[in-house]
Formats: C-alpha cells, sequence, structure tokens
C-alpha cells in the first residue's frame, strides 16, 4: 500500500504525459528526416513536372507551407483537444480511423496472446519437466522448427494453401467487425491470430521454461515436495505462480509489440487494423495520420505498462512489500 | 489451365504460349468453386487492387488504382478504343480549323452527371479553364498547355484556340486526368462524393477496405452489364491470388510476372497484355561521367537487354526501344549496339579516355514494382564485365521518387508511363522545354525541332517517320538505354466474361464485362 | 506466502567458474548440444564465405545456368541470375549473423546496463531511462526502420542499428524487472548493510543473478533478428542487394516457389537450423550458467 502512496495517481499521470510528450516530439523529427511529402507521395513522379505555382498551391493545401515549428505546436494543440487530425486521402478524420483500426488490431493482439499462451506456457512447462532428456530435445527442435518461420512466409502459405486445396479464404470477403458479423469476423481473424500466435509461442515457451527451472530449484519448493505435496499441485501452485512474473512481462511487451508489429500479417490478411493505417500512413507521407496514430500507440503503450506493473504487485509479493 | 489468348492484336504479341506455361504448372487445380454467400445479387464483380485511391479527384489522380477506378466514373472528351485509337467520347466530333489553330468539339446530346444535371458546353470550358489555372494544380495542365482559350459556342458546341497545332491534344483529352466535371461541383465535394459521367456510379467506400459503385442506368454508351462493381483492396498480390482462388474476388490486374505465372498454375483464367509502360536505365547525361556521349554508349553496348529480361521477370516481356505503343513503335534493333558487344563497349570507354572503368552512381527503388532490384543487379553483373561499376543505391519507393523528382541521380532504373501518342510520351521529357527535361537529362537542338516538328504535322504517316527520327536519336546519343516492355496480367475465375485488356493499363472495358454467379 | 520466497543466498555467492565448465555444462545437456551443434554447423557454412572457400562466387551471374535445380555441380541449384544458391546461402548466413549479432550486441549491452540501473537505483535514473524506454518502445519498429533507411544510406549498418534500436528496449524490461526483486532479496539488503558499494553489488549479486534470463534473452533475440531482418525485406527494407541475406533470399524465392522449389529449400533449411539451434543453445547456456546448477550434476 506505502508504494501507491509514495507514487500517487498524480505522478504516473505525468510520466505518462511525459512518454506522450517524447514521442510526439520523436515522431515528427522522423517523419520530417525522411525524404519526400505528401506532394511526391500522392502525384509520384508526376511531382516533378509541376510549376512553381502549382507546387505552391498544394504546400499550402497540405499545410506543407507552414513553418516546422507552427505545424509541431498547432498538431499537438489540436490533439490535446481531442482532435487527431483529417486524412485528406481517406476523406476521414484520424479519431473516426483509429476508432475503427485499434479495437480491430487489439482484438488480434488478444487472440494471438492466447494462442501463444496456450502453446507456450504447457510446451514450457513439458520442457521443464524433463529439461534433460534426448527425447524431449528433440521434441522441442520440431515444435522450435515449425515457430522459427518468417510470419511472412507462414501467413501467405498458410493462405494460399486453404485457398486452393478447400476453398476456404473468409479474408478475401470484406471485412467484417465484430459488432457486424461475430462469426465472419473470428474466422477472418483466425489464421493471422494462428501465425502471430505461432510466432509469440517460441519466446513465451523459453521464458516459461526458464522461469520455471529458476523456481523449482528454489527452497521453498523442495520444502512443498518434502512435505508431501504431489508433483502436480508443486507444479500449479508454487512453480506456476512464481514463474508468472518474466511470462506476465514478456506477454506483456509481446502485447506491446503486436499494436504496431502486427503490420505483415495485417497486410498479408488485409485486416484494417492499426499497424496498416500507420504503414499507409508512412507510405502516402500524411503527417497527421502517422503522428496521431503513433500517439495512439503510445498512449495503449503507457496503458499497458501500467497494468502490467501493477500485475507484478498482484502476483511478487516481493515488490508489493517493498 | 485455362490460359486464354486475349482476342485482341496487343495480347497475340505475349511470348510465353500455353505450351511454354504448360510445364510451369506445377500446382493442383482444384474446383474454385465460389463461395455462395460472397456474391450478393447476380451481375456482381468484386475486383482487387492493391492499394487504395489515393485521391478520388480526377484532376490529380497519378496512382494506377486511382486512375482505374475514376476512368470507371468519369468522362472524358475523347478516349481510347482497345486499340489505343482516339476515337469519340463526351465530344462526338472535332474539326480543326484550316492553319490547325483552333478545334471545334461538338459535344454529345443527352449527356447527364450522376447527379442528374446536363453536361454542356459551359462544364468544358469550366472544367478545361481550371485544369490550365496552376492554383488548381491539376497534373494534366501541361499536356493541354497548347490550348489558349476556350469559347462555349452553343451549348453542344466549344472551340479551343491553340497557341499553335498540336496534333496531340486529342489524345491527351483523353485522360482521366482531363475529366470533365460540372460546374456546379468543387474539389471538396467531388473528393467524397464523385459526380460523373461515366458507365458506372459511386456507391460508397471504405477507407483502405473496399470502394462500391453501381452501374449507370443513364450512361449515354451501351450501360454496363455489370449491377455493381466492388474495388477490394487486397495489398499482397500473392493473397490476391488466394482471394481468387476461392472465388470471393472474381477479377484482379496482376503485375509480378511470377505471382501471375503461380496464378496460372492454379487454374485461374491468365491474360498477358504487352503494355506501353518501358523498363529503362534513365541515364542523367548532365551528371559526372554520364556527360561524355562515349560513356553512355559504352554503357548501351555493355547491356544484353534479353538477358535482363530473362533474369529478371523470366522472360515474360519484350525488349523495345524508346516509343512503345503500336502506331509509333520503336525498332528495338535500331540503335549503335543491336547485340551486346563487350569489345565496342571498351572501345567507347577508350574513346572516353576511361579505359580503366568507371562509376556511375545508380538509384533503385524497392518495393514500387517487382522487377526493380532485380534489373539492377543484373545490369550491374553486366556492366562489371565491361568495366563499368553500377553503385547501388537502393532506396524505399518514397525516397526514391524524392531523388527522381530531383533529378538527384547519374543513372536511375526506372518503370515510365507509355502514352499511345509519342509526343504525350516524350514531349515532356526531351525537349528542352519539357517540364521533365531536367529529369531526363538530356537534351538536343535536334530533337527540339523534331518535337515541335512532330507536334505540328497532322498527318499520321509523316509523324511516324519523324517519330522514327526522334527514336534513333534517342538511342544513337544513348540518352536513356531502354530495356524491355513488360505485361499486365488479367486474372480472372471462371465466371467472368467479356473484359478487354488495354496496353495503357486502362480497365475501362469492366463497363462490358459480364459476371455469371 | 513472502516467507517462502527466498533466494539461494550460498549459491549466489559461490565464485563464478571458468568458460571450460560453462562449456562442459552445455555439452552435459541434450538440448544445449543440439543447439552447439546446429549453431556450430551454420556458423561454420558462413565462415566457408568469409574465408572465400566457397565453390562459386555468390555474388557473380551466370544467366546461362539460371533457375536450374540440384545437380553434382550446384548442390542446391541456382537462382534466376544462375547464382549457386549454396554458395549465396552461405554467404546470406555470414551476412545475417553480421547484422544479428553486431544488432544485438549493441541492444544487450545498452539494454542491459540501462535495466540493472534503472531497477537497482530507481529514482531519478529510474525514470529517466524507463521513459525513454517507453518512448521507443511506442514506436512502431517499421516506423524506426524506415526512418533510419530513408535517412542514411542503406547499409548492414544501418539496419543493425535500427533493429538494436528496436530490440535494446526489451532487455532494459527483461532486466529491470528481476532487479527490482532481487534489489529486496536479504543477500543483497545485507550486501548493502555491510557496506559494500552498490556498484560492487550490482556486480557480484545482481549480475549474475540475471545473466541466466539475459542470456536467454541474447539468443533469442538473435534467433528474432534474423526473422526481423527477414521481415524488413517483405517490406522492401532488407539488406540492400546484390548482397545475399537469407531473409532476402527466402522472401525472393516466395514467388519462385511454385516453380523452382529448390530457390527455398537451401535458405529456408537453414534458417531454421539456426533460429531452432539459437533457442536450444540459449537453453544449454541458461542451464550451464545457472548457480544452481553447478556441482548437482
Amino acid at each position: 500500500m506505502r508504494t501507491i502512496t509514495r507514487h500517487p495517481i498524480a505522478r504516473k499521470l505525468a510520466e505518462a504525459a511525459l512518454t506522450l510528450l517524447g514521442v510526439a516530439v520523436l515522431v515528427f523529427v522522423m517523419l520530417r528526416a525522411t525524404r519526400g511529402d505528401q506532394i511526391s507521395a500522392t502525384l509520384g513522379i508526376e511531382a516533378a513536372a509541376l510549376t512553381p505555382a502549382q507546387r505552391a498551391a498544394l504546400e499550402a493545401y497540405y499545410g506543407l507551407d507552414q513553418p516546422l515549428v507552427v505545424q509541431f505546436f498547432s498538431w499537438l494543440g489540436n490533439v490535446v483537444t481531442g482532435n487527431l487530425g483529417y486524412s485528406s486521402r481517406s476523406r476521414q478524420s484520424v479519431l473516426e480511423m483509429t476508432a475503427d483500426s485499434l479495437p480491430i488490431t487489439f482484438e488480434l493482439a488478444v487472440l494471438s496472446i492466447i494462442i501463444g499462451l496456450l502453446i507456450g506456457v504447457p510446451l514450457g512447462m513439458l520442457s521443464a519437466s524433463r529439461a534433460n532428456s534426448l527425447r524431449d530435445a528433440f521434441g522441442q527442435t520440431v515444435g522450435l522448427a515449425g515457430l522459427s518461420i518468417p510470419a511472412f512466409l507462414l501467413g501467405s502459405t498458410m493462405l494460399a494453401l486453404s485457398a486452393s486445396m478447400l476453398g476456404y479464404n473468409p479474408n478475401a470477403r470484406g471485412f467484417a467487425s465484430f459488432a457486424e458479423d461475430p462469426w465472419l469476423n473470428l474466422q477472418q481473424m483466425l489464421m493471422p491470430a494462428l501465425v502471430l500466435g505461432f510466432g509469440l509461442a517460441a519466446p513465451i515457451m523459453r521464458t516459461a521454461r526458464s522461469a520455471l527451472l529458476e523456481v523449482r530449484s528454489m527452497d521453498f519448493v523442495r520444502t512443498a515436495r518434502s512435505k508431501g505435496a504431489g508433483p502436480v499441485r508443486v507444479q500449479l501452485k508454487h512453480v506456476l505462480h512464481n514463474a508468472l512474473v518474466p511470462i506476465v512481462t514478456m506477454t506483456g511487451l509481446q502485447f506491446g509489440y503486436l499494436l504496431g508489429g502486427a503490420v505483415v500479417v495485417e497486410q498479408i490478411f488485409s485486416i484494417p487494423g492499426i499497424g496498416r493505417q500507420v504503414l499507409i500512413g508512412i507510405q502516402q507521407k500524411e503527417y497527421a495520420v502517422v503522428q496521431s496514430t503513433v500517439l495512439v500507440i503510445a498512449l495503449s503503450f503507457v496503458i499497458i505498462n501500467l497494468l502490467t506493473d501493477l500485475l507484478y504487485r498482484v502476483i511478487d509479493p516481493r515488490v508489493r512489500a517493498q | 489451365m485455362t490460359f486464354r489468348p486475349s482476342r485482341k492484336r496487343a495480347g497475340l504479341a505475349i511470348l510465353a504460349g500455353p505450351a511454354a506455361l504448360a510445364l510451369m504448372v506445377t500446382g493442383c487445380s482444384s474446383a474454385n468453386e465460389p463461395d455462395p454467400q460472397s456474391t450478393s445479387g447476380s451481375g456482381t464483380l468484386v475486383a482487387a487492387i492493391t492499394a487504395d485511391p489515393d485521391t478520388l479527384f480526377p484532376w490529380k489522380a497519378t496512382q494506377f488504382q486511382a486512375v482505374n477506378v475514376l476512368e470507371n466514373i468519369y468522362g472524358t472528351l475523347t478516349q481510347f478504343d482497345d486499340e489505343l485509337n482516339v476515337v469519340p467520347g463526351l465530344a462526338e466530333k472535332w474539326e480543326p480549323s484550316e492553319d490547325g489553330t483552333q478545334v471545334t468539339l461538338t459535344l454529345r446530346d443527352g449527356v447527364t452527371f450522376h447527379d442528374g444535371s446536363e453536361f454542356d458546353a459551359d462544364d468544358v470550358k469550366h472544367s478545361l479553364d481550371l485544369i490550365r489555372d496552376e492554383a488548381t494544380a491539376a497534373v494534366a495542365a501541361a499536356s493541354i498547355g497548347s490550348v489558349t482559350d476556350v469559347e462555349v459556342v452553343d451549348p453542344l458546341t466549344v472551340t479551343l484556340t491553340l497557341s499553335a497545332p498540336d496534333a496531340g491534344l486529342m489524345a491527351n483529352l483523353a485522360n482521366v486526368n482531363v475529366a470533365m466535371l460540372s460546374s456546379d461541383d468543387t474539389e471538396e465535394d467531388l473528393n467524397t462524393e464523385p459526380n460523373g459521367t461515366g458507365a458506372f456510379v459511386y456507391v460508397d467506400r471504405t477507407p483502405n477496405q473496399s470502394i462500391k459503385l453501381e452501374a449507370n442506368e443513364d450512361y449515354w454508351g451501351d450501360a454496363a452489364s455489370l449491377s455493381s462493381l466492388e474495388f477490394r483492396i487486397i495489398a499482397d498480390e500473392t493473397s490476391i491470388v488466394s482471394a481468387l482462388q476461392s472465388g470471393d474476388v472474381q477479377f484482379a490486374v496482376l503485375n509480378d510476372p511470377l505471382v501471375a505465372k503461380t496464378a496460372e498454375g492454379s487454374g485461374i483464367s491468365v491474360v498477358g497484355t504487352p503494355q506501353l509502360s518501358y523498363h529503362a536505365l534513365q541515364l542523367n547525361a548532365t551528371k559526372g561521367a554520364l556527360t561524355d556521349v562515349n560513356v553512355r554508349l559504352a554503357m548501351q553496348c555493355a547491356i544484353d537487354r534479353q538477358q535482363v529480361l530473362d533474369t529478371a521477370a523470366l522472360g515474360e516481356g519484350e525488349v523495345t526501344g524508346p516509343i512503345t505503343s503500336p502506331a509509333f513503335k520503336s525498332d528495338p534493333e535500331a540503335r549503335p549496339c543491336p547485340e551486346r558487344d563487350l569489345d565496342k563497349a571498351k572501345e567507347y570507354l577508350a574513346k572516353a579516355g576511361m579505359a580503366d572503368g568507371v562509376t556511375v552512381k545508380t538509384i533503385v527503388s524497392q518495393g514500387s514494382y517487382a522487377t526493380s532490384v532485380n534489373e539492377a543487379q543484373n545490369l550491374q553483373a553486366q556492366l562489371a564485365e565491361a568495366g563499368i561499376t553500377l553503385d547501388l543505391e537502393v532506396l524505399e519507393a518514397g525516397a526514391y521518387v524524392d531523388r527522381w523528382i530531383a533529378a538527384d541521380f547519374e543513372a536511375a532504373v526506372a518503370l515510365n508511363g507509355g502514352r499511345p501518342d509519342p509526343d504525350g510520351m516524350y514531349g515532356r521529357y526531351f525537349p528542352s522545354t519539357g517540364n521533365l527535361n531536367q529529369v531526363a537529362g538530356y537534351n538536343s537542338p535536334e530533337l527540339d525541332a523534331l518535337f515541335a516538328e512532330g507536334k505540328a504535322t497532322m498527318d499520321a504517316d509523316e509523324r511516324k517517320s519523324i517519330y522514327d527520327e526522334i527514336s534513333q536519336h534517342l538511342e544513337d546519343n544513348a540518352a536513356w538505354i531502354w530495356l524491355f516492355t513488360s505485361y499486365t496480367y488479367t486474372a480472372t475465375t471462371d465466371t467472368v466474361d467479356g473484359f478487354t485488356p488495354m496496353a495503357n493499363g486502362s480497365l475501362q472495358n469492366l463497363r462490358s464485362t459480364t459476371v455469371s454467379n | 506466502m513472502s516467507a517462502e520466497v527466498t533466494v539461494d543466498t550460498t549459491a549466489l555467492q559461490a565464485p563464478a567458474k571458468g568458460r571450460g565448465s560453462v562449456l562442459a555444462g552445455i555439452l552435459r545437456s541434450p538440448s544445449g548440444l543440439i543447439g552447439l551443434l546446429l549453431t556450430g554447423a551454420v556458423v561454420t557454412l558462413g565462415l566457408l564465405s568469409v574465408f572465400n572457400l566457397l565453390p562459386f562466387d555468390p555474388i557473380a551471374q551466370r544467366p546461362e545456368v539460371r533457375l536450374q535445380g540440384p545437380s553434382g555441380e550446384h548442390w542446391f541449384g541456382t537462382d534466376q541470375f544462375g547464382r549457386d544458391i549454396l554458395s549465396r546461402t552461405a554467404s546470406g548466413v555470414a551476412n545475417s549473423l553480421l547484422i544479428s549479432v553486431v544488432a544485438v550486441a549493441f541492444a544487450a549491452i545498452i539494454g542491459t546496463a540501462g535495466g540493472l540501473i534503472a531497477g537497482f537505483f530507481r529514482g531519478w535514473s529510474d525514470r529517466s531511462i524507463s521513459g525513454v524506454t517507453n518512448v521507443l518502445f511506442a514506436f512502431p519498429p517499421l516506423l524506426l526502420a524506415l526512418s533510419l533507411a530513408s535517412a542514411f544510406d542503406r547499409t548492414w549498418f544501418t539496419i543493425a542499428v535500427a533493429i538494436a534500436i528496436v530490440y535494446a528496449p526489451i532487455f532494459v524490461r527483461v532486466a529491470r524487472g528481476p532487479v527490482l526483486s532481487l534489489r529486496e532479496a536479504d543477500f543483497v539488503r545485507s550486501a548493502t548493510v555491510v557496506g559494500m558499494r552498490r556498484f560492487a553489488i550490482i556486480w557480484q549479486h545482481i549480475l549474475p543473478n540475471i545473466g541466466a534470463i539475459v542470456i536467454v534473452q541474447i539468443t533469442l533475440s538473435l534467433s528474432w533478428a534474423v526473422l526481423t531482418e527477414a521481415s524488413l525485406s517483405f517490406l522492401g527494407l532488407g539488406t540492400p542487394p546484390p548482397a545475399a541475406s537469407l531473409g532476402a533470399m527466402i522472401f525472393e524465392a516466395r514467388t519462385l516457389v511454385n516453380f523452382a522449389p529448390w530457390t527455398m529449400f537451401a535458405p529456408g533449411a537453414v534458417i531454421i537450423l539456426l533460429v531452432v539451434g539459437l533457442n536450444l543453445l540459449g537453453d544449454g547456456l541458461r542451464d550451464a550458467l545457472d548457480p544452481r546448477n553447478r556441482g548437482t550434476k
């Protein structure tokens, strides 16, 4: 309880605000450091044919004629008041776009992590329980082999096989959100979540195995065993419980990554998630879209980090007691 | 396998015939029953495109996907038939004055915009005036730059006054970037609610997912057979093939020859159509060693174009000279080194005083089209044998465009769009007054004179010989090194019929396409 | 509950053992042994390229033999430029490993140091390090890579730096979590009480205890870095040609696989062997380095 009084919510919020400000500055600078602008991104090589007057008209249209400092603060000022900007390409406000895309990626991330945990934790427990048997090493090798295929290869192969052999390709139908059509939505999420889940299972398995071995060799487990607790009970109650910290750390990290990092899978399976929103924004040099979307992703990160921190306190008494 | 040769002349030029392709088939052919749920009503076609149109405003649309969608919604004064001849569009006929400095257009009667308003001469004047106004920043401003005045004679007659005769003008008017807009609409309106005279009416759009159109019942030509047309965005071409296999998408245009071959092997019908666009190694004759014509000629002689085509695109294309449109086609062999000749290349290098070798900084884009990096690698390997080092800078697509438009390169591996009319195609690159001449990096008084002559000459045969001369001049001076033209591939399920692909990549024939669901 | 959780301080205070016994430890566990063998085999392949012992030049093109299947001359066939796939794969291993090792070395050193300092000292150093970490975490890795690729010449080194920046925050987080727990452990408290200097405590008591988890993370990150480089190729940001990299080879083979499946085989098999090998080696290392395993087997 002391922890909370020592870290008042106000301070956490100030920290979060600082992080977001850092992100805002960095994303702004990075976008300006990359070559090209929305004019050349939209017109392609035709931009070379623009007369100076035409270029000036376009710069005014896209708001590129303002000094950088003005661009930064007017954007930031708008963001603070809830106006994330406007995509001239999609004819939508960034807020609307994000309200559609963020829940989609969120759902994908949750499903992927569930699949990753379902595969990874049991595999980790299995391998930790017989860490040094040759048979198990072979089993691990085979398991890992399946997990070490690049996501773009696994994704497109899975899609191609399913479409050509079964004629089944829900991702080729128009995307349906969960609210619109839950059944179709889940079908569309299945393959991408499997691909991401396979990728997640490997690190989760390694972390779980490593943590389990660590915890199992500790005194209290030996004590519990010597008191006559059965192996399953020891495994579940004492060991798994205490191995949760690194697993939670790992999972929290992965979740954050998936928000921006599912883009390859979103691209292959035509999932209109937030990763694609950033990618398309970058390709089109739509500064407002990229800046605000990255800020939203950053905000999600901050929230997830807070939750992870909270979970530590729930799971690990040592942190709670400090 | 269901390889269908295109019925059109252009389609017959495909080199890799059915027999050659049959050898490539390894996949199994499945039934490919279309999913009954995927297509709601009869006559609905779902066409996959790889990117969302970046604008719905036709005067600023340069992206392929945007053009493909918009040419189905908007109408132009003239248009191209399947062989790329200029034929009447919204202008029923046109009559040049004796001295060629005026053109009188007679407009089609009874044409309406999708919102129901009448199309008339005021709309033509409004559109052409705005396109020519620099504040509009319309990309076609220069292509109708010879127009100095637009005069409404009566509601169905417009007279264009030209600064000089312009043989390419009527072809330039067929471009969707010169689409006719209603004088009541603003750019802002049209960006959200397109309003054209084309065969399809805009219905709605989900950004980055789909654009839905339906047939225009009041279209002035034959109304579309499809009742509705949906463009669905699937970013990855390999995923598009999967979507065609499951029948959820029935139509797509593929660019990557390898993906097209894969599709062919899996029971999808694929038709390759030679394109006007051309792959070239653009040289910048104002930079570095390339200012010496002998160095450029050495490069030309050191490159076997067929080898570039074979390795980078598995032979899917044709070696080409500068002009690619069928009516004005350059003879690809008409150049100092029709075949690769390393001895001659070394001679040229010696003449330039660079027998010890020369380095050329070359930009390549990665990700904008499938074969770019492969072409660059093969060019590099071939030139190395002649002592020419191609110093490759592989750039992300946006960075490449930025360098290209700033002419910040010595050489560039490029895929440039072609046009049916040679003046429209090169009139902006090689005359010293062309708005892309800085990027082209080469001009000469002879070329300036020839381009002016070509523009002022109306007779088709005379024009052909002028552009042959231009083509010869470009090759003799190795202004650039033209490599090959490639195909685009129209991939359809067996329910689709009646689509004719065109060499300019246009999808205007979706209006005559049928689908049986 | 908290009474049960203690750390075996006697084991922690045991003096570190020499290199030889670590190797012996790896060799004792089957998974470590297999991992060492797999990684060793793949690294040897890469070394062949470094020392120019390949049958063919991995870059030279011979279009007359393009897209040939496996034969006596070309064991794993040729690609569309007539380049020998075995030679290219070997050279790809060298390039991919170079990028991955440099990237992960940067990430591990900077990230672990940051995590140790942040977790142990808490206070402003924790806030600033965690602040920077959070800012970097929040960045879509793609944007980072794209900016770097666009702002600098794309070379293997800029790609390595881009990957390092993406992975360093992971090391911060992975190290910081356990340090938070460890600094409250009795043996650390008692070391503080007896007046040990704080950097000495970190060096002697904290670092050895997070060593295992950091090493597991390093081997994992190495294999991810190889896969990340492959994903960058998918997005058109990979190793610039004509140099070979495993990721780029697999990406190119993706569209060739239907009519020239051998182009996928060698790079695909090697990337799997490498990733699996590194993972198993990580296990073996973990077991061998773990203080509690010393002398017990």
